[in-house]
């Protein structure tokens, strides 16, 4: 039995597998038939592909199309921008720097405690019976009242806080200023 | 060796290996230079955008070859479509003039294998331009088409058959 182009064209391209191909090489031995039309299909496939293109034409184009890709995308991809930047970094690194935050972040309180004792001073201080009777405290009279804060004047507050240290911003809210031109204008 | 898309090194190094090929598949799918270029271009930009990882050179080679093959054949169907509208001024390609010793067939054959070529049913011209133009064998063309093996050994043979008729038909001389 002889064999068919499905087959020869199979053996040609190096697909068909044992025991066929020995086979097949056995035939083509005597068979001069399938030799001489194996031998066609093997000028065919030469024939289609001597057709192809050839490396010196690709080259420019090659050429080419990798220059247009590193201008409009590898060399955008470089100008990353801060907030796109990739901040990994190693366990220990991370480590450190948390431990150094936190140290700094305690240390703050530890250092500067009196925070609360000078508020503490702002506070008018009433007196405190001793004998354990109840008290009464009034805006008008006593030393309670020369205590609070509205019975002084505005400048001796400010001139109190500027002497503790305080920095004072004064602002008036609800006065607009008059404008000139409103007044000129009909 | 693992080839990341996005990485300039991996990407160079898949580009220099894979171009070639590529730019053959594009241009037997639709003879023209210029449109096989904008589609290498397009196949290269979407693998360097899309970031994927590969096992190998391999891989990255089949997946630029599959996508460079399905641009080139919707161009060829848009073509195609075009065509019934308008005459097609038809591009000839350049034949460089090559010496006589490397010379495997005259250009004159080459320029009627490639007509033929560019006749051939979708399906088949698909499997005889990898096989024939991208030097991959059977199993790399079936994944590639994601088809069955034997479906390429079947689509192999009938397009070299249409082929062998076509340029019997014109006469040439294949021996």
């Amino acid at each position: 039995m002889c064999l068919d182009d499905q087959i020869l064209n199979t053996y040609l391209d190096g697909e068909l597998t044992e025991p066929w191909r020995t086979q097949v090489e056995e035939h083509l031995t005597y068979c001069v038939a399938c030799k001489t039309r194996f031998e066609q299909l093997r000028s065919l496939h030469i024939t289609v592909s001597g057709a192809r293109l050839d490396d010196a034409e690709i080259a420019p184009h090659a050429d080419k199309v990798l220059q247009f890709i590193e201008k409009n995308y590898m060399e955008k991809k470089l100008k990353v921008g801060f907030f796109q930047r990739d901040f990994r970094m190693k366990t220990p690194t991370l480590l450190a720097v948390a431990a150094a935050f936190v140290f700094v972040l305690v240390g703050a309180f530890m250092v500067n405690p009196g925070v609360q004792s000078q508020s503490g001073e702002l506070i008018p201080r009433v007196p405190s019976s001793t004998e354990g009777t109840l008290v009464q405290v009034r805006a008008t009279e006593g030393l309670a009242a020369a205590q609070v804060l509205e019975n002084f004047p505005l400048e001796e507050i400010l001139k109190y806080l500027d002497s503790r240290g305080y920095e004072v911003d004064l602002r008036l809210k609800t006065i607009v200023p008059i404008s000139d031109e409103g007044e000129t204008t009909p | 060796m693992e080839i990341k898309s996005s990485e300039n090194e991996s990407f160079r190094l898949v580009y220099k290996e894979v171009f070639p090929v590529v730019m053959r598949v594009a241009y037997h799918v639709t003879y023209n230079m210029d449109v096989s270029e904008d589609i290498c271009q397009e196949a290269f930009i979407r693998f360097y955008e899309k970031n994927i990882d590969f096992r190998s050179i391999d891989e990255a080679k089949y997946w630029l070859i599959r996508v460079t093959k399905n641009l080139a054949i919707n161009v060829v169907k848009r073509k195609s479509r075009e065509r019934a509208m308008v005459d097609k001024i038809k591009k000839v390609p350049k034949m460089p003039i090559r010496s006589g010793e490397d010379a495997l067939i005259d250009s004159e054959t080459r320029t009627l294998v490639r007509e033929a070529v560019e006749k051939l049913p979708e399906k088949l011209k698909a499997v005889l331009v990898l096989k024939e133009y991208a030097d991959l064998n059977y199993k790399q063309i079936a994944s590639i088409l994601k088809i069955s093996e034997s479906n390429v050994k079947v689509r192999v043979h009938r397009a070299r058959k249409i082929m062998e008729s076509m340029l019997d038909r014109e006469d040439i001389h294949v021996s």
